[in-house]
């Protein structure tokens, strides 16, 4: 059986000693920032990139990976004991979490959480093992014309099931694109957009721009707001959950777990939408709703399992079609391109033990977070304590030092401090900044393909109808717009929305 | 949360137009000398002309439209933290390579620290003598990063 060959293949990279120490450092990272509020995993993973440089690709990606659903991880334990969700998918953990925690259930619910994510990431490594096979089948038959529709497919969905208004997010993409074309041009030699500047004829580097629009203008918004007293208390004891909460918790679990599964797949998914339909769906199938919100179980093991799965779920269009599903995605195609490698639907035959390493390197991992966490719940909520008005003066440093090491140039400084002012000002005027990071990232492969697929077709944009692949995805593309404009679906976004922020 | 406060026009639609319709005209005026060709022989400057016209038109639909509905007021800009996280930035910029790791990080760290008014030198400045020694350890003598780590 392939899958299992793979599996093993997998097993045997994670498992070697420098990967296993490198999961276990991305996994400690990833609980720290998620703990943390204020600091997400964007701009830690952006911070880290310069310093992949001398690792092994697969070992790269997997400490990467490794932040990535380790501050998933974390976020949920200061939202269970503290009522401040580290990340953003941890919000509703907050609702029953910490009421649980109110009533003397903290460690219960600790663990619940805690189980229930391993639980998903147990599952949804299984599922992405599946999937990769047949997904990177159907990619070997792609040409440019197919990789083409599918990046347009990608950025597409990655804005319509995104947060915030559609439009902006569609300009954003655009800004992106056109930054991303910043440099000398490939085919032609030509100088575009440099202005005599010869650290732009390489092109931009996105680590200064993720840093400046993700980390420092989210510093300087955050000061801005008046800083909040935190109370840490209670001890946590009883971390081994009774038999009737673990009984009330697994259908949930499951449930989370599928629908984390499927929702992690779609661009733009990522971390929010999973948590938040899972715990509808508890809340509407639940015999007695009115628990939800006073400690009802079911509302912490189901949003966490969704949380992760997702989470996790999020690599398969990354690691099959090379396409990222969202902002912190495309920073992983930002270290695999760092890394020597073409993303693309070519990588999981050319890159096997890269691919199925971090893949089971998360089963590993989630592993490493249920032993590791548990017992040392009590130093992460000590970190908490650490005041900001300290951290935040340390953040800047180390994004200055990062952004100097990447190419040891001044100039990335100076672009990633344009940058933070410009984050400001998208943070001010109610934009989001990811759409234009996957802009940046995807558009050289864009332009690459679209390019290709004119040569072939000799200018004639009919070709890209008349192939049943690409014509498929881009019938996606139509439906998806066109579902946005009935108005349905318009106030269901809303409310979804509305309910997440 | 935003405010409720609501104004006759929408400053958020309109500044994000204004800024498209800005950094469009920049493209189109930096990239205007390139060839631009056509779809089945593209030139260097067919996607940036392509990409900067949709730039110009989002950008224009956003004005349009930000004149005309009423929209939430943007909440006042604080100048603090906004000067201190950019000068800190600046800084590092203007002395990281002449003065070196060390003398920069600890500049760095004292005038980020000003962005609140929390701060107070007698605990910012040895944080960021801690830190800048942290910092020397841990990108040069680990990381290996080639940055002098004193002034030369």
């Amino acid at each position: 059986m392939d899958l299992f060959d793979n599996l093993l293949l997998g097993l045997s990279t994670a498992l070697e000693l420098n990967n296993l120490g490198l999961c276990l450092l991305g996994v400690l990272i990833g609980t720290a920032i998620g703990v943390l509020p204020g600091i997400g995993p964007i701009p830690t993973v952006a911070l880290l990139l310069p310093f992949t440089f001398g690792l092994n690709p697969a070992g790269a990606m997997i400490m990467l990976a490794g932040i990535f659903y380790g501050a998933q991880y974390g976020g949920s334990t200061t939202a269970i004991l503290v009522n401040v969700p580290g990340e953003t998918s941890s919000v509703v953990t907050c609702l029953d979490g910490h009421e649980m925690a109110k009533q003397g259930k903290a460690g219960t619910a600790l663990a619940i959480a805690a189980i229930a994510s391993f639980f998903a990431g147990t599952v949804a490594t299984i599922v992405i093992a599946v999937m990769s096979v047949p997904l990177s089948v159907l990619a070997l038959k792609f040409t440019a014309v197919e990789y083409f529709s599918l990046l347009v497919l990608g950025l597409i969905a990655a804005v319509v099931l995104a947060h915030g208004s559609v439009a902006k997010s569609l300009a954003m993409v655009l800004l992106g694109l056109l930054l991303g074309l910043v440099g000398i041009d490939v085919s032609s030699g030509a100088a575009r957009m440099t202005f005599g500047i010869a650290e732009l004829s390489d092109g931009l580097d996105f680590v200064p721009i993720a840093m400046g629009l993700f980390g420092l203008g989210e510093i300087i918004a955050n000061l801005e707001r008046p800083a909040q007293r935190r109370v840490v208390s209670q001890k946590v004891r009883d971390l081994i959950p009774s038999r009737a909460d673990l009984r009330a918790a697994f259908p949930a679990m499951l449930r989370g777990t599928a629908l984390g599964s499927v929702l992690g797949v779609l661009p733009g998914g990522g971390a929010a939408l999973p948590p938040f339909s899972s715990y509808a769906l508890e809340k509407k199938i639940a015999k007695d709703p009115s628990r939800f919100g006073k400690g009802a179980i079911e509302g912490v093991a189901g949003p966490e399992a969704a949380n992760n799965a997702g989470a996790q779920t999020s690599f398969i269009p990354l690691l099959t079609l090379g396409i990222p599903a969202n902002a912190l995605m495309a920073l992983m195609i930002g270290a695999l391109m760092m890394q020597g490698i073409q993303p693309g639907p070519q990588i999981m035959t050319e890159q096997p033990r890269l691919v199925w390493g971090v893949i089971a390197s998360m089963w590993v991992g989630n592993l490493m977070l249920l032993v590791i966490n548990l017992p040392l719940i009590g130093l992460w909520v000590s970190m908490l304590k650490i005041p900001y008005r300290l951290l935040f003066p340390a953040i800047v440093l180390f994004c200055c030092i990062g952004t100097y090491g990447i190419a040891n140039s001044l100039f990335n400084v100076w672009l990633m401090l344009g940058c933070a002012a410009v984050g400001y000002f998208f943070i001010k005027i109610g934009v989001e900044p990811a759409p234009l990071l996957l802009g940046l990232v995807l558009g050289p492969q864009l332009e690459e393909n679209f390019r290709r697929a004119m040569l072939l077709s000799d200018g004639n944009f009919a070709v890209f109808l008349t192939r049943p692949i690409s014509a498929t995805l881009l019938l996606v593309v139509a439906v998806l717009l066109l579902a946005l404009l009935s108005p349905v679906v318009l106030r269901n976004r809303k409310a979804a929305l509305a309910e997440s922020t | 949360m935003a405010p409720v406060t609501r104004s006759g026009k929408d400053w958020q639609d309109l500044l994000f137009g204004l800024f498209l319709v800005a950094v469009a005209a920049g493209a189109l005026f930096a990239t205007r000398n390139l060839n631009v060709g056509n779809a089945a022989d593209m030139g260097a400057g067919y996607m940036p002309r392509v990409v900067s016209l949709g730039l110009l038109a989002f950008g224009l639909f956003f004005c349009g439209r930000g004149i005309r509905r009423a929209g939430l007021a943007i909440e006042p800009v604080q100048l603090r933290p906004l000067l201190a996280v950019l000068a800190a930035v600046g800084i590092f910029a203007l002395t990281a390579e002449k003065l070196g790791l060390a003398i920069a990080s600890v500049v760095t760290v004292v005038l980020a620290s000003f962005a609140t008014r929390e701060g107070r030198l007698r605990e910012t400045v040895p944080f960021a003598l801690l830190l800048s020694g942290a910092a020397v350890l841990l990108f040069i003598k680990v990381l290996a990063l080639p940055v002098p780590v004193w002034p030369r």
